[in-house]
């Protein structure tokens, strides 16, 4: 009598906390589209492209975050992916040796680290010196986070690959350049744009990175990689922290912006995958 | 040496080194100033004197901004934990084939989710609900309690960030849990079926064979939490305190470090003391991850996964 009451008390149980773990998500869509589509109904396309609005008057637009949150992933994209994906080809080629496991340690450690030192170091050695935030250092503290998921991905792309391709290739006569790079890299190609998808997705969503490096900027879309440049998650974060109105509702539409953005990329990704790693 | 394959690609690797060596000693030489002048009193004390044109005058001790680290990371992993197992188990053992996978994808999906996206839901929605319907009726009736103590003023508070960091981690402990449950061999769960017990008494069973991967989860899942800093900084507060009731506001170390941060610069030795802030989160971190990846990894070579 006692095991059937335990029994059925366990199985609401793990109901209820499967329902309670998803629930949030559904919630804050929900919230997200609520709140935000009556702003981008009301601001209309103008959202994308204008300029930010002054405190208390009417909603403007998020064009410069837009724009910064372009130019500042498409940047650490360029500084990161092949620093990330050479190194992920070590740690795949050379396993075994100390180097090798070392390198994919760190990697491992580097993923669970907290953003915002990422965000403060990069202070440190550029901000301080160039006197100024900037897109470069922006860039460079997005490169620094989004560089362990693409390596990850990279090695277990190309560990997954059959060792028997391997050995034909070399059976050919091929030097290890061409083995790894002409060979092995077609295989592993899939693995790896997935890795530099999840990585830009992710860094394009990242806040605490850019709090002291990219200094934000609302109402000029670009000066320069040397000057202060947008994104949409700091810009959303300012403007919560306003006491105006207006400026919450823009933070609702930038909030849909971002999701609808998020959404677009991950969940075609996610859904041709079996797994993935965040 | 004769690989001239490997010596091509180690610079590489000497760079993602050097860049990582770098960050410690940036955080080392930044924070030093600050404990020449406080020595361990920066970590001990709660104190935050900033006075502009005078480094005497100035003191800062970190102290309320750890405790609520931990505070708030303890809550996030006491919510996570029981949900994230429950979610495991229902996705393996007993979803419908039909929801299995789209549950999978939804959490996979929170995972990754902007965590400004969790800052403003937090902020706007659950700031009020747990205000009105968790604190309120709590400090009224039960105020005699320790934990409820705190009159719930503007409901940011530990108990917020808590939950926040909670509902943030669940997914990403679950995932642990699940890969670690579904490496439970077949003929287990079969043999301990065939004595008649019940589902209940076999998940019992199989939970207390992956335990080290739960442990391992919990590790991974406070450091996540210990180093999340928007979502936190929005809901937690952002006052110098430390109080044992749950509705009280305080700081976390990055929440600090993001609200002080940008006005640093004008004070002698806050700098200093925000990267010392930092160092001790670093130190954290490493621990709890390290830790939790070597008891994961010890497992999954024992058991042969």
């Amino acid at each position: 009598m006692l095991r059937e009451v335990k029994e059925r008390l366990f199985l609401c149980g793990i109901a209820v906390a499967a329902v309670l773990t998803v629930m949030p998500l559904f919630h804050i869509i929900y919230t997200v589209a609520v709140e935000g589509i009556p702003v981008l109904m009301k601001a209309g396309l103008n959202f994308l492209t204008d300029t930010l609005a002054p405190p208390g008057e009417g909603l403007g637009g998020i064009g410069p975050a837009i724009f910064g949150t372009l130019v500042i992933t498409t940047l650490a994209s360029l500084l990161g992916l092949p620093v990330a994906v050479i190194t992920g080809v070590y740690a795949a080629e050379y396993p075994e040796s100390i180097i090798g496991r070392l390198t994919r340690t760190l990697l491992t450690i580097m993923m669970e680290f907290p953003t915002i030192l990422v965000g403060l170091f990069v202070m440190q050695i550029l901000v301080i010196p160039m006197g100024s935030y900037s897109a470069i250092a922006g860039a460079l503290a997005l490169a620094l986070v989004m560089m362990p998921y693409v390596a990850v991905y990279t090695e277990e792309a190309f560990r997954n690959i059959p060792f028997t391709y391997r050995e034909a290739a070399f059976s050919l006569g091929l030097s290890r350049f061409k083995v790894v790079f002409r060979v092995l890299a077609g295989m592993a190609r899939k693995g790896m744009v997935t890795g530099m998808l999840i990585g830009m997705a992710k860094v394009a969503g990242e806040t605490a990175p850019l709090l002291f490096t990219a200094g934000g900027s609302n109402r000029i879309y670009f000066a320069g990689l040397d000057k202060p440049v947008g994104a949409v998650p700091l810009l959303i974060y300012n403007l919560i922290q306003q006491p105006y109105e207006n400026y919450h509702e823009i933070a609702w539409g930038a909030s849909l912006v971002l999701l609808l953005i998020f959404l677009a990329v991950f969940l075609p990704l996610r859904l041709s995958l079996k797994e993935v790693r965040l | 040496m004769r690989d001239p394959f490997k010596i091509s690609l180690l610079p590489f690797c000497a760079l993602v080194f050097g860049i990582f060596t770098l960050m410690v000693a940036v955080y080392f030489t930044a924070s030093l100033p600050v404990f020449q002048k406080e020595g361990i009193h920066i970590y001990i004390t709660n104190v935050w004197i900033a006075v502009e044109d005078n480094p005497e005058g100035e003191f800062y001790g970190v102290l309320a901004a750890i405790y609520g680290s931990v505070y708030t990371s303890i809550l996030a992993v006491l919510i996570a934990l029981p949900l994230s197992i429950g979610f495991a188990v229902f996705v393996i053992d007993y979803a419908p084939q039909k929801i299995k996978e789209p549950l999978i994808v939804i959490t996979d999906i929170m995972a990754g989710l902007p965590t400004i996206i969790y800052g403003i839901w937090g902020v706007f929605v659950l700031v009020p609900i747990l205000r009105d319907y968790v604190m309120r009726p709590l400090y009224e009736n039960f105020s005699f309690i320790p934990l409820f103590s705190f009159e719930p003023a503007g409901g940011y508070s530990y108990l917020t960030a808590g939950v926040l960091l909670g509902i943030m981690v669940t997914p990403f402990a679950s995932s642990i849990i699940r890969e670690g449950y579904r490496m439970v061999p077949f003929t287990y769960r079969e043999a301990v079926f065939s004595l008649g017990a019940t589902r209940y008494e076999v998940t019992k069973i199989l939970l207390g064979y992956i335990k080290p991967v739960i442990v391992a989860s919990i590790l991974l899942a406070f450091g996540r939490a210990v180093g999340e800093t928007v979502a936190v900084s929005l809901v937690v507060g952002n006052t110098f305190n430390i109080h044992p009731s749950l509705f009280a506001p305080g700081y976390t170390i990055s929440s600090l470090i993001a609200n002080q941060f940008g006005d640093a610069f004008i004070y002698g030795y806050m700098v200093s003391a925000l990267f010392a802030a930092g160092l001790f989160l670093f130190v954290i971190g490493l621990i709890v991850n390290i830790g939790g990846l070597i008891i994961l990894k010890r497992y999954v070579y024992a058991k042969g996964g």
